[in-house]
């Protein structure tokens, strides 16, 4: 029930970089250098090639492209805030997230969905301007938009939950610092962020598959810019759903854990 | 709702990996830890009732705020059993939230990046506190606190004051008719202090709360508190009134007497004892575990002798904690 009335808690990320317009500048101007570099490279890559790793010209700058625009999606600035679970453990104030009558693991995906949300504005902002200047294609149909942006979603959870999970590390080492660095070079690597994943070699695709990271990203533009045909969709959804499923459970297990292991400083 | 805290054998062990020193040291505590038992906390019983405000006295790492940690419900107690107004605030986590209200010392619960009125707000949602009732508490507490001035700032733009300030305010939004304080005036000027000091009063007093403060600021304790319970160690060292823990740990009074005539023989009086004289000057001092009270002696001494002149020089509660640590270290 305290989660109906919590719902002001998903805004305390959003509202601290509306309170920060420095920091919304540096995102603006950092996704437009970002985009025109990308869509640059890609362009440039496939000037002389027709189609490579079973993509297109237009496939690939609007995978890269797009890419870059949702990587947006969870890259909100909590550390300047003194928000971050280490940080919160570091300063002992993680004790308050458990003297309040919502659970710690709501809270915490509480904010995650206000984060996320927020991202998406901002991703859905870039995309509708891309789209409009003509770097990105639009969907091949209505079906693909619609299992892309299904795709995206349950991608997104499975991003949550690894985050959840690194953020989890915290309770045991009190700092994730270095499980973040890799994580997010994991992350880009795995799930497509630098290159999509059809570019690498076949063996690294298939350990690549074996991990969450390509569900979060690599499937659902590999949907909607139809190097993954909606024949196959079907299968790659419930890949990503059980991925959801298998980390919401390890996730659930860590906090029961991580209670236990609530500390702060001081006798 | 009554807010009487009962806490009963309550102790808390904690497990821990020794490092051996050196090289060779750390590579064998990897291989081989050496795990060793920390008593934090030491069948403890103590109640609290409601309206009612006790200081938890203690050194650093005495168990004070492990002994909090298991009343907010944030540590399991590995054995004994606690009560926060009818809640087994370990087993039921959140109902007990409903009825306590924390501050520990500097960590703020505030949200950094936003002003204190939207952390008040966030606050209101997640106690589901009704906005009417929401507002009435933060115009008393701008009264008693002077928000006001500084809640639409943002709390990373604040000072300690203001902050801590903000911090008690946060902690009493939802109407807790129990309140658990640890050190919420440290690093406070004298200013701030006094108006914190006020605030809770004022909360005691009129609002009924219980307040437990654990505190090493002895002008606090002094102002507020009427009961103390000292541990050392994890022990129990103490549950009493400050005369009480006078009486026990700070009877280190003295009488500087001038008597009139320098000749007079001064004999031995109950309890007191001639600790120096010089002449006309004699120094008093307690006798013994049936010393009188300074006061007591001072009555004493004016009726024995014919004086010119009389001070009292009396241990403050500061010399009095001293005195409490060192005997209760001597005693484990």
């Amino acid at each position: 029930m305290a989660l109906l009335y919590a719902w002001r808690a998903a805004r305390v990320t959003p509202l601290g970089e509306l309170y920060t317009p420095p920091r919304m500048t540096g995102v603006l101007l950092r996704l437009t250098v970002q985009v025109v570099l990308v869509a640059s490279l890609w362009r440039g890559l496939y000037a002389q090639s027709g189609t490579t790793a079973g993509m297109d010209r237009g496939q690939a700058v609007t995978y890269a492209v797009l890419a870059v625009l949702a990587s947006r999606l969870r890259e909100l600035d909590q550390y300047a805030g003194r928000d971050s679970v280490m940080q919160h453990m570091h300063f002992g104030t993680i004790v308050y997230w458990y003297l309040r009558p919502l659970p710690p693991q709501r809270y915490h995906a509480l904010r995650a969905v206000g984060e996320q949300l927020y991202g998406l504005a901002w991703a859905s902002a870039g995309y509708v301007v891309c789209l409009a200047a003509g770097v990105v294609d639009p969907p091949g149909s209505a079906a693909v938009a619609a299992v892309s942006a299904l795709s995206l979603l349950l991608g997104q959870l499975v991003l949550y939950y690894v985050m959840l999970l690194i953020d989890q590390f915290c309770f045991w080492t009190l700092r994730n610092s270095a499980a973040m660095l890799i994580l997010v070079f994991a992350q880009n690597l795995l799930s497509g962020v630098y290159a999509p994943l059809w570019f690498f070699p076949h063996w690294f695709i298939t350990l690549s598959s074996f991990l969450p990271f390509q569900a979060t990203l690599s499937v659902p533009l590999s949907l909607y810019v139809g190097r993954i045909p909606l024949s196959d969709a079907g299968l790659q959804l419930g890949v990503q759903a059980g991925w959801v499923v298998a980390l919401y459970l390890l996730t659930r297990f860590v906090w029961r854990r991580a209670a236990r292991r609530v500390i702060s400083q001081g006798g | 709702m009554a807010g009487n805290i009962e806490v009963r054998g309550l102790s808390r062990t904690f497990h821990t990996t020794v490092r051996r020193p050196g090289f060779t040291g750390a590579l064998r505590s990897l291989v081989n830890p050496e795990r060793v038992e920390k008593h934090a906390v030491s069948d403890i019983s103590f109640d609290v009732a409601a309206g009612e405000l006790l200081a938890l006295l203690g050194p650093n790492g005495a168990g004070k705020s492990t002994t909090i940690k298991m009343l907010t419900g944030i540590l399991t107690p590995t054995s004994g059993e606690a009560r926060v107004a009818g809640v087994v605030p370990y087993r039921e986590r959140e109902r007990n939230a409903r009825n306590i209200g924390a501050v520990f010392g500097q960590r703020t619960q505030l949200w950094w990046d936003l002003p204190v009125r939207e952390s008040f707000a966030i606050l209101r949602d997640i106690y589901q506190v009704p906005q009417a009732e929401h507002a009435a508490r933060l115009r008393e507490f701008d009264e008693l606190l002077e928000l006001s001035a500084f809640w639409d700032t943002r709390v990373r733009h604040l000072s300690l004051g203001q902050r801590v300030r903000c911090d008690l305010a946060a902690a009493l939004l939802h109407d807790p008719p129990v309140v658990f304080l640890d050190e919420p005036t440290i690093g406070m000027d004298v200013v701030v202090k006094e108006q914190v000091r006020e605030f809770l009063r004022y909360q005691v007093a009129e609002r009924g709360r219980t307040v437990l403060l654990t505190t090493h600021d002895m002008t606090e304790v002094e102002r507020l508190a009427e009961r103390v319970v000292l541990v050392n160690h994890g022990l129990l060292v103490l549950d009493g009134t400050l005369d009480e823990m006078r009486r026990r740990f700070g009877s280190t009074w003295q009488v500087r007497a001038t008597l009139a005539d320098a000749h007079t023989t001064v004999g031995p009086l109950p309890g007191i004892t001639l600790v120096h004289r010089e002449g006309p000057q004699v120094v008093f001092g307690p006798d013994g575990a049936a010393a009188p009270t300074v006061h007591e002696a001072l009555k004493l001494v004016i009726e024995r002798y014919e004086v010119t002149g009389v001070a009292v020089d009396e241990a403050d509660l500061e010399d009095v904690m001293r005195a409490a640590y060192a005997q209760a270290k001597a005693e484990v």
